[in-house]
C-alpha cells in the first residue's frame, strides 16, 4: 500500500509527512471542507481521519457515505460513474446540488464512468483532475500525491470502518473468468486507459438486407 | 390500462380518435415495462462458475474424457455461460431503459396535443396475461422467467414486420407492428397538423433524466473487458413542439425498437440469426434495435443450450445455472404473509414511480425536476432495485402444486387510495414491510426523502 510521500518543495503542504497509514478512527473535529474520496482534499487535516498534511494527501471521504445515484447530501458531496448522464459523469466530487451526484461515495479505484468523455476510464483520476485544475486555478495551491495512485482500492476500503457499497447488478469489476488477470483491467484504468468497447460494434459489418 | 376494445372498429387515426391514439401509444409502452423487468429480474447476472465447470467436468468425465481435456472444456463454456448471463441482463435491462424513454416521448407528445395530458397512473396492465393494446394479431403476454419462449414473446412485441400467429383467435384489427402503428401517428400528424401546445410541461432532455447506459447496461466479456449495449447517439427526450418534432421523436421509438426497415423474423416466422444493416438503430452502428438484442440472446441462448446437451447437461439443469424458477405470472396474493408484505410493498414502489411521473407533466420546471431526480431515480434504482434483489432471495411453496419457486416480484399495478396521500400509503406499506423484514430499516430514510405527490 502507498503511503503519503512528503517533499519539502510542496508549497502549502506544512507539518510534514503522516508518516504512516492514519488509525481506523473518523476525526473527532469534522473538517471544515467535505470531498468524495481520497486525494480530493483541499486542505491540510481535511481527511476522515483528520492526519493528512497537505492538499491532496488524505486517506478518505469527509462527505457521508452513500452507495448510489442521487444519494449526496449536498454540493461536491457526490461520487460519480455508474448511472447517471454524460453532465453528470463529467463532474465526479463536483456536482452542484444535492441529488445530483451520480454514485456512490467514496470512489473506488476500480470504478469507471459508463457515460461520456470518461466512459470506460477512471472515475476516481477523472475527479483527481477536476481537484488539481481547481486547486491550480482558483487556489493557487500545491498538492501532494495521493495515497494510493488511482484511488482507493476496493480491498483498502472493504477493510475500513463502516465497510463500503456501490450499487450495480453487472457483477464484480474485479473478476476473471479464467482468460484474464484479475487486476489487469484496475491497472489499465489506473494508467488512464479505455477499458469498455462497444459491444454492437463487434456485430459489424452487417450483412445487407436480403430482400 | 386502456380499454382497446371500446376502440376496436377503428382502423386509421382521425380528429376524433387522435387523443385516444396518443393514449395508446402511451399505454403500449407502459406494457412492456413489467414484462421486462420481470424476466430482467429472473436471471442471475453472476452465476457460480465452479458450479458450472464442475458439472461439466464430472459430465465429461463421466463420458471417458480425461481430467485435463475435461477441465479445458469445461473452463471455456463455463465462461462463456458466465458471459452469456450477464449479457442477456444487460441487454433486457438496456430494452427497459428505453422503454422509459418511450413511454416519455409517448407522453410528451399527448401533454402536447391535448388538453388532457398523459394518463400514466394505473395504465400498467392489471391482469395477466396482458395484450398490446390494439395488435393484430392479439397474442399473450406473460410476465416469464427467461426462456425460448419468452424471447419469441418479446420479439412479437418488437417486431419490424407483421407476422403470423397460428391457433389464437383475432380480434380487432388495428396495427401489425408497433412501428406501423406509430407511422399512422405520424400519416396523421403530418396531414392534419393538429394544434400542438409545446409550453405545457414535459420532459425534457439536458436536465438529467434520461441516461442510455448505467452499470445495469454493461456486461463482461470473456476477457472481463466491460461492454456497452446502448449508444450515446441513439435517441433522448425530445421537446414536442409542432408535427415536425413529433414525427422525429416517433422515429426514435420506432428505430430503437425495430431497428432501419430491418427483415425481422425469416419466412417461415423463425428468429433470423444473422444481422442485418437495419438491425442497428443509430447513425454509428453502435446500439442494434431491440428486435435484435433480443435475437441476439435467443440465438446464443439455443447454442448454448445445445452444447450443453451434448455434453450431457440436460436444458432445466443448464438454465437453472442461471435462470431463477420463478413461477408464471405470480401474484402477490398468492405469496405466504411476510413475502406478500414485501411483495406489496415492491407493488407500491413500482406503481408509485407512475404517479411521480405522471405528477412531472402537471408540475413546472424545478417541482417537476426535484420530483424526477430525487423520486424517479431514486425510486428506481435505489428502493426497487434492492427490494427486488431482496425478494428474490426467498422461496415459497405454491399452495395449489406444492411446487417450491423463487420468490418474484410481480409489478403489480397497486391502487392507491383517494383518503389518504399515495406517499402515506406507501410509507405504510413500508412500515409492515419492516415488521417482517427489519433489516430494510436502513431504507427509512430514503422513503422518507421521497417527494409527495398526488394521484
Amino acid at each position: 500500500m502507498a503511503i503519503i510521500q512528503y517533499s519539502a518543495s510542496q508549497a502549502g503542504c506544512g507539518g510534514g509527512p503522516a508518516g504512516s497509514i492514519p488509525p481506523n478512527v473518523p476525526n473527532p473535529n469534522p473538517p471544515v471542507e467535505l470531498h468524495v474520496c481520497m486525494g480530493l482534499n483541499a486542505c491540510q487535516g481535511h481527511d476522515r481521519f483528520g492526519t493528512n498534511n497537505c492538499a491532496g494527501t488524505g486517506y478518505c471521504a469527509t462527505a457521508e457515505f452513500h452507495v448510489c445515484h442521487t444519494l449526496n447530501n449536498c454540493r461536491s458531496q457526490g461520487g460519480c460513474g455508474l448511472f447517471g448522464t454524460a453532465e453528470e459523469q463529467d463532474k465526479p466530487g463536483a456536482n452542484d446540488c444535492s441529488g445530483q451526484g451520480s454514485c456512490a461515495v467514496p470512489i473506488q479505484a476500480e470504478r469507471f464512468s459508463t457515460m461520456g468523455e470518461n466512459a470506460g476510464r477512471s472515475t476516481w483520476l477523472a475527479a483527481r483532475k477536476l481537484f488539481e485544475e481547481r486547486m491550480t486555478k482558483a487556489a493557487r495551491r500545491s498538492i501532494g500525491s495521493a495515497p494510493m495512485p488511482c484511488g482507493p482500492t476496493t480491498a483498502w476500503l472493504n477493510a475500513q470502518p463502516g465497510g463500503f457499497g456501490s450499487c450495480g447488478s453487472s457483477g464484480s469489476k474485479i473478476c476473471s473468468f479464467g482468460f484474464n488477470d484479475k487486476t489487469t483491467n484496475s491497472q489499465e484504468l489506473c494508467e488512464g486507459g479505455k477499458i469498455s468497447e462497444e459491444w454492437a460494434v463487434e456485430l459489424r459489418p452487417a450483412k445487407h438486407h436480403k430482400k | 390500462m386502456f380499454n382497446y376494445e371500446l376502440f376496436k372498429t377503428e382502423t386509421e387515426i382521425n380528429d376524433g380518435n387522435f387523443g385516444d391514439a396518443l393514449q395508446q401509444a402511451l399505454e403500449i409502452e407502459i406494457a412492456t415495462i413489467p414484462v421486462y423487468l420481470f424476466t430482467y429480474y429472473s436471471i442471475n447476472r453472476s452465476p457460480n462458475q465452479t458450479a458450472i465447470s464442475s458439472a461439466l467436468i464430472t459430465s465429461f468425465m463421466a463420458g471417458g474424457m480425461g481430467m485435463e481435456e475435461a477441465k479445458t472444456k469445461a473452463l471455456e463454456m463455463s465462461a462463456e455461460v458466465m458471459v452469456f448471463a450477464n449479457k442477456a441482463g444487460a441487454l433486457i435491462m438496456s430494452v427497459a431503459v428505453e422503454e422509459m424513454l418511450h413511454m416519455a416521448i409517448a407522453a410528451n407528445i399527448k401533454q402536447a396535443y391535448t388538453e388532457e395530458g398523459p394518463q400514466i397512473i394505473g395504465r400498467s396492465p392489471s391482469s395477466w396475461p396482458a395484450y398490446l393494446p390494439g395488435h393484430d394479431p392479439k397474442f399473450p403476454i406473460d410476465r416469464r422467467p427467461l426462456s425460448h419462449d419468452q424471447l419469441m414473446t418479446f420479439l412479437k412485441i418488437e417486431s419490424p414486420k407483421p407476422f403470423a400467429e397460428k391457433n389464437l383467435k383475432t380480434t380487432v384489427i388495428e396495427y401489425k407492428t408497433i412501428g406501423l402503428f406509430y407511422e399512422m401517428v405520424k400519416a396523421y400528424l403530418t396531414a392534419a397538423q393538429p394544434p400542438c401546445d409545446g409550453d405545457k410541461p414535459q420532459l425534457l432532455k439536458g436536465n438529467g433524466y434520461y441516461a442510455p447506459n448505467n452499470i445495469d447496461t454493461l456486461f463482461y466479456n470473456k476477457e472481463h473487458k466491460p461492454n456497452f449495449v446502448n449508444a450515446e447517439d441513439s435517441g433522448d427526450l425530445v421537446h414536442i413542439k409542432n408535427a415536425k418534432t413529433a414525427c422525429d421523436a416517433i422515429d426514435i421509438i420506432i428505430e430503437q425498437g425495430e431497428g432501419n426497415n430491418a427483415p425481422g423474423f425469416d419466412e417461415h416466422g423463425q428468429v433470423n440469426c444473422a444481422v442485418y444493416d437495419g438491425d442497428f438503430d443509430d447513425k454509428s452502428k453502435s446500439e442494434v434495435s431491440h428486435f435484435e438484442k433480443f435475437s441476439r440472446v435467443y440465438c446464443q441462448l439455443r447454442r448454448l443450450t445445445e452444447q450443453f446437451e451434448q455434453a450431457g447437461i440436460d436444458e432445466a439443469t443448464f438454465q437453472s445455472f442461471f435462470i431463477r424458477n420463478f413461477k408464471k405470472n405470480p401474484s402477490t396474493s398468492e405469496y405466504p404473509a411476510n413475502l406478500q408484505a414485501l411483495s406489496t410493498l415492491i407493488d407500491g414502489v413500482y406503481s408509485y414511480i407512475f404517479v411521480m411521473i405522471e405528477n412531472c407533466y402537471r408540475k413546472t420546471e424545478h417541482t417537476q425536476y426535484e420530483i424526477f431526480m430525487m423520486g424517479v431515480h431514486k425510486s428506481m434504482i435505489f428502493i426497487l432495485d434492492w427490494l427486488c434483489g431482496t425478494i428474490n432471495g426467498y422461496t415459497y411453496t405454491d399452495a395449489k402444486t406444492g411446487v417450491t419457486y423463487t420468490c418474484a416480484a410481480t409489478f403489480q399495478d397497486y391502487q392507491f387510495g383517494l383518503m389518504s396521500s399515495p406517499k402515506s400509503q406507501l410509507l405504510a406499506l413500508f412500515a409492515n414491510a419492516l415488521t417482517y423484514y427489519p433489516s430494510l430499516s436502513y431504507m427509512q430514510v430514503r422513503f422518507d426523502s421521497l417527494p409527495d405527490v398526488s394521484l
